[in-house]
């Protein structure tokens, strides 16, 4: 073993040795053939004869051992530097070609691999699932709900055979009151098995034990993360500390770590199902409110878990018909995960794919880069074979070339993808992925970078190398060793490779059009008012209902109603404020939907959205009155049981009929406390229709209602305004607080930055992703066409020196070159158009208010496509124009 | 005529070389000169094949160098045979001999 790194290093005794013991051959050679008679002379030839070549016997022996290959591995890695130095614009090209591919594919897959493959801290998180339930009778992708009344959520728990655990909770808002003010959180009540159900620890303190909950035992509620850190600086001393909480003093018990988020609430509070427990008792009957999360036992299929459960339920409802359960429905179980994150995830394949496009033309690009300079290297290469050097010699020489490429590749490629990596955190939405996901380069992203890494090399260095060896090589050598005319030895590969480049972009350059059209579709519905200008701050008076089953003194509709609408006229005094409203939701997201009577109607399942608001809305958001009359301030005053309605109510439920004066019951009024049981709303005004149920879908038919008819304590209210609506926002929770200090405003902002955040940011974010693909495919193709097109006439230097020396016009050569650049290009947009149009229905979910198959972005992208190739064989046709006839003929 | 001395069949050569460096130390000369005498001049060694044989066979640990003084006092490479290329030597010749039997089996049989 020490015999072959001693002949490393002493090399030149190595040489001296091998060389004294050939030399003794020779001379005992000589010897014997002067004992048997020749003369010296005649022995010396003879001797040498039969040797054969003195250095060719002396590489077959350094080559038979082992030191041989690291120094030809050595000699291979110095040669591959010189070289590529030589030829830097290459190498610099080659080098970001690679590394923009594999850094967006690094990015695009840690993105994927953290979100989809790996978001949760949580124990055996692939098994937990939800549970919904399809009305049979809606589309099938419309999920009639997914929360459960306690007597169904026991009888899931007890009677079921699929799950090894299930925990039950809901949301509810918590009104904390310190010295200063109110403040709301978003609070939950879970089953006391929850966090042990997700297996994260408590950062401080302790999780729920079973008794908590129970009637009797002392109030305790627990806090996540964010919670502390923001209202409470994370000072650890609060713990065990008592705090008023929708009016009953409880005690902190645990503080979740940061990288937890189960239930989606701020702070919880222990669910104990038992008889006459607190979170167990509503002001109505059999509310669905129950959000039911399991996990699998081990073995038991999705479709399995589902029939159990459904059996469960169909039981129960045979048992208790009526308003909980659809005519026909079935139950689905899915996992949690998809629950998560849900649509999310088609747009992150559509990513994928992109990159996957990106790094095909970055490879693409790299081996015809290499190809190009094979078929220029082909003369030393023959040279080279021809002074001994053996196929497999050569083949690891070219091969050394592409390992170092694709090594600085790689460690660009690295770079590229951390700093990306962060920018993409940063323009990320937050919203549709799961909040505990931390995203970030982990050991399988990076083995994935490598994997791609080396896989380029293989594909882009071995492929040239084979196609150099291949032929034969001692001809090559008689050749003009730069390729004549026609002898243009892997035109058809190389001219392939640009086709599919130019195919590939266009698949994505035409996708990121159709999103940028479709964006631009989004961000210009016609909302009938200025979101920029429109203000709205959600006030929540009381503690949520669910909790607050004591009345109290407040709970006369119109004394609330009273508290809202002073609100409103001191909003309404404000500087800068133009008119204000009152509302429950606003549009274009929100909105509560409800089935609906028609008074001599028979009963169908019709629906409509509801909002209740005051006489001042309609000037708010700028609605026009069609027919009749908008609610009026009488109206309001005495909640008169009147309504209005949009065209869209017209159109379904009326047709040609006279809507005034019909009369309308709205189901989801009867269910809930503080609202007209069997109430009928006489129609006096119908309204132009506008955005009610996001900015894509078609406008719902909507009923207007005075707000003052109900008791809820939770109303919006809205402004416009002639300044920032953010500038108001301090006067607003001051005059709220005016009013009553009990109140809290929840949110609060602009309309503009509210659809900024909920409606604009996935689309956004997918646009900019695929955009800044699209742009990094457009510039490689770019690249690859000019170095193609270049390496092409400096080929054909001889030929274009012949046909100018002949009498050829400059024009005449820059239109030869051209047109075949344009040969190429416009065979790849073909391909890629083609290819858009088949593949462009995937996208169909991700882009909304545009049709996929829009031609002004086919056309588009064809014409920048034409204008980037044209400009791209500019340069090399026109050095190609510039040869001189005499020169280009001595070229060599 | 030394046109009809026969190269060695390729992958014998290894076989040879290790039996002949068996029976003591000797340099290249000597070997090539050995396996033409005991073939009675009917194998003919190549220098171009002897000597990569010779360092891929010491590459391999089965045969070991020493420079030595020959009888007429010059300085000559001296191989000879390691443990290991003893067991490979014995290795070959079983194999060899299985061949040979297989071959000569198929030759001596009557159509």
């Amino acid at each position: 073993m020490t015999g072959w790194l001693r002949r490393l290093f002493h090399k030149r005794v190595t040489e001296e040795r091998l060389d004294a013991e050939l030399r003794f051959h020779l001379e005992q050679r000589v010897k014997d053939f002067i004992a048997s008679g020749l003369s010296p002379a005649e022995a010396r030839r003879r001797a040498n004869l039969r040797f054969g070549g003195l250095e060719q016997v002396k590489e077959n022996c350094r080559e038979a051992r082992f030191e041989h290959y690291i120094q030809d591995l050595l000699h291979d890695i110095q040669y591959a530097f010189r070289s590529l130095y030589k030829d830097r614009r290459f190498a610099f090209v080659a080098v970001l070609a690679l590394a923009l591919g594999i850094g967006a594919t690094t990015v695009t897959f840690s993105v994927l691999y953290n979100v989809v493959v790996d978001p949760f801290p949580y124990r055996d998180f692939q098994h937990a699932v939800v549970v919904d339930l399809h009305d049979l009778a809606a589309p099938p992708h419309d999920i009639a709900r997914y929360h459960y009344t306690i007597p169904e959520f026991l009888a899931i728990r007890d009677q079921n055979r699929v799950f090894d655990d299930i925990v039950g909770n809901y949301q509810l808002n918590v009104l904390y009151r310190d010295g200063k003010g109110t403040r709301r959180f978003l609070g939950g009540y879970v089953t006391t098995n929850g966090f042990s159900f997700l297996g994260v620890p408590p950062l401080l303190g302790r999780y729920f034990a079973p008794g908590d909950g129970k009637p009797g035992t002392p109030y305790v509620f627990m806090m996540n993360y964010r919670l502390w850190q923001t209202e409470f600086q994370g000072n650890p001393k609060i713990m065990g500390q008592t705090f008023i909480l929708n009016g009953k003093p409880r005690t902190l018990i645990g503080i979740m770590p940061q990288r937890f988020n189960g239930y989606g609430s701020s702070l919880w509070l222990p669910l104990d199902l038992g008889l006459g427990a607190e979170g167990t008792v509503f002001p109505v009957k059999d509310p669905d409110v129950i959000w039911v999360c399991a996990r699998l036992r081990k073995g038991v299929s999705l479709q399995a878990a589902a029939a159990d459960v459904d059996a469960i339920l169909h039981r129960l409802a045979q048992a208790n018909p009526g308003e909980l359960y659809p005519q026909r429905f079935k139950i689905v179980v899915r996992t949690l995960l998809d629950f998560v994150v849900g649509d999310f995830k088609e747009t992150l394949y559509a990513l994928l794919a992109a990159v996957s496009m990106l790094l095909l033309i970055a490879c693409g690009n790299v081996a015809n880069l290499l190809l190009a300079r094979a078929s220029v290297r082909e003369r030393e290469i023959a040279v080279r074979a021809s002074l001994g050097a053996s196929r497999g010699r050569l083949i690891r020489q070219l091969l050394g070339e592409s390992v170092l490429l694709a090594g600085a590749a790689c460690f660009a490629g690295c770079l590229l993808a951390y700093f990306g990596l962060k920018g993409l955190v940063a323009i990320i939405p937050r919203g549709p992925i799961p909040e505990e996901t931390v995203i970030g380069l982990n050991p399988a992203v990076l083995l994935f970078a490598l994997g791609t890494a080396v896989l380029t090399t293989l594909i882009c260095g071995l492929a040239p190398a084979l196609h150099a060896v291949r032929r034969n090589l001692s001809l090559r050598m008689f050749g003009s060793g730069k390729g004549t005319a026609g002898g243009f030895h892997h035109g058809n590969l190389r001219s392939g490779l640009v086709i599919a480049e130019v195919a590939l972009s266009i698949v994505l350059l035409t996708g990121a059009g159709l999103m940028m059209r479709g964006f631009f579709a989004l961000t210009h519905v016609e909302l009938g008012f200025d979101p920029a200008r429109t203000l709205y701050a959600r006030v929540t008076r009381a503690a949520d209902f669910y909790d607050n089953a004591a009345p109290s003194e407040l709970e006369v509709p119109g004394k609330k109603a009273l508290f809202f609408e002073q609100v409103r006229k001191r909003v309404q005094a404000l500087p800068g404020v133009l008119t204000a409203a009152i509302s429950l939701d606003f549009p274009p997201l929100g909105g509560a939907g409800s089935e609906i009577t028609v008074s001599g109607k028979p009963s169908q399942q019709w629906e409509s959205m509801v909002d209740l608001c005051s006489e001042t809305y309609f000037q708010t958001l700028g609605l026009r009155l069609l027919r009749g009359r908008l609610l009026s301030e009488s109206d309001i005053d005495s909640a008169r049981h009147v309504a209005v309605v949009n065209q869209a109510f017209v159109r379904t439920y009326f047709g040609s009929e006279d809507p005034l004066s019909q009369k309308i019951k709205f189901n989801v009024f009867d269910q809930l406390p503080e609202t007209p049981h069997g109430a009928y709303f006489e129609v006096v005004g119908v309204i132009t229709d506008f955005k009610n149920r996001g900015l894509v879908a078609p406008v719902r038919p909507e009923a207007f209602l005075p707000h003052s008819i109900t008791g809820f304590d939770d109303r919006m209210i809205m402004a416009t305004t002639a300044v920032e609506p953010k500038s108001l926002l301090p006067s607003v929770q001051r005059e709220v607080w005016a009013v009553d200090s009990n109140a809290a405003v929840t949110h609060s902002g602009s309309i503009k930055d509210f659809l900024a955040e909920e409606a604009y940011i996935q689309p956004r974010f997918s646009l900019i992703t695929i955009s800044a693909f699209a742009g990094m495919g457009l510039a490689l193709v770019l690249i690859g066409i000019f170095s193609v097109m270049a390496y092409h006439v400096a080929l054909r230097t001889q030929e274009i020196g012949l046909r100018m020396a002949l009498g050829a016009q400059h024009g005449s050569v820059v239109a030869m070159v051209l047109w075949q650049g344009l040969r190429l290009i416009c065979l790849g947009i073909l391909i890629g158009v083609l290819v858009t149009a088949g593949l462009v229905h995937f996208l169909a979910g991700q882009i909304a208010g545009v049709s996929v198959t829009d031609p002004l972005t086919f056309g588009v992208v064809v014409i920048v496509f034409l204008g980037v190739g044209l400009a791209a064989c500019l340069q090399p046709a026109r050095r190609a124009a510039r040869f001189d006839p005499l020169i280009a003929l001595r070229y060599e | 005529m030394e046109q009809e001395k026969v190269e060695v069949l390729k992958g014998t050569l290894d076989m040879l070389i290790l039996k002949v460096v068996a029976f003591g130390p000797i340099h290249g000369y000597a070997i090539s000169q050995r396996i033409q005498q005991i073939s009675r001049d009917f194998f003919q060694v190549p220098e171009g094949s002897l000597y990569p044989g010779l360092h891929r066979l010491e590459d391999r640990g089965w045969l070991q160098a020493k420079w030595q003084e020959t009888e007429t006092g010059r300085e000559a490479k001296f191989y000879t045979l390691t443990r290991a290329g003893r067991k490979r030597l014995s290795a070959e010749m079983v194999n060899w001999e299985r061949l040979s039997e297989a071959v000569a089996l198929i030759l001596s049989t009557a159509e």
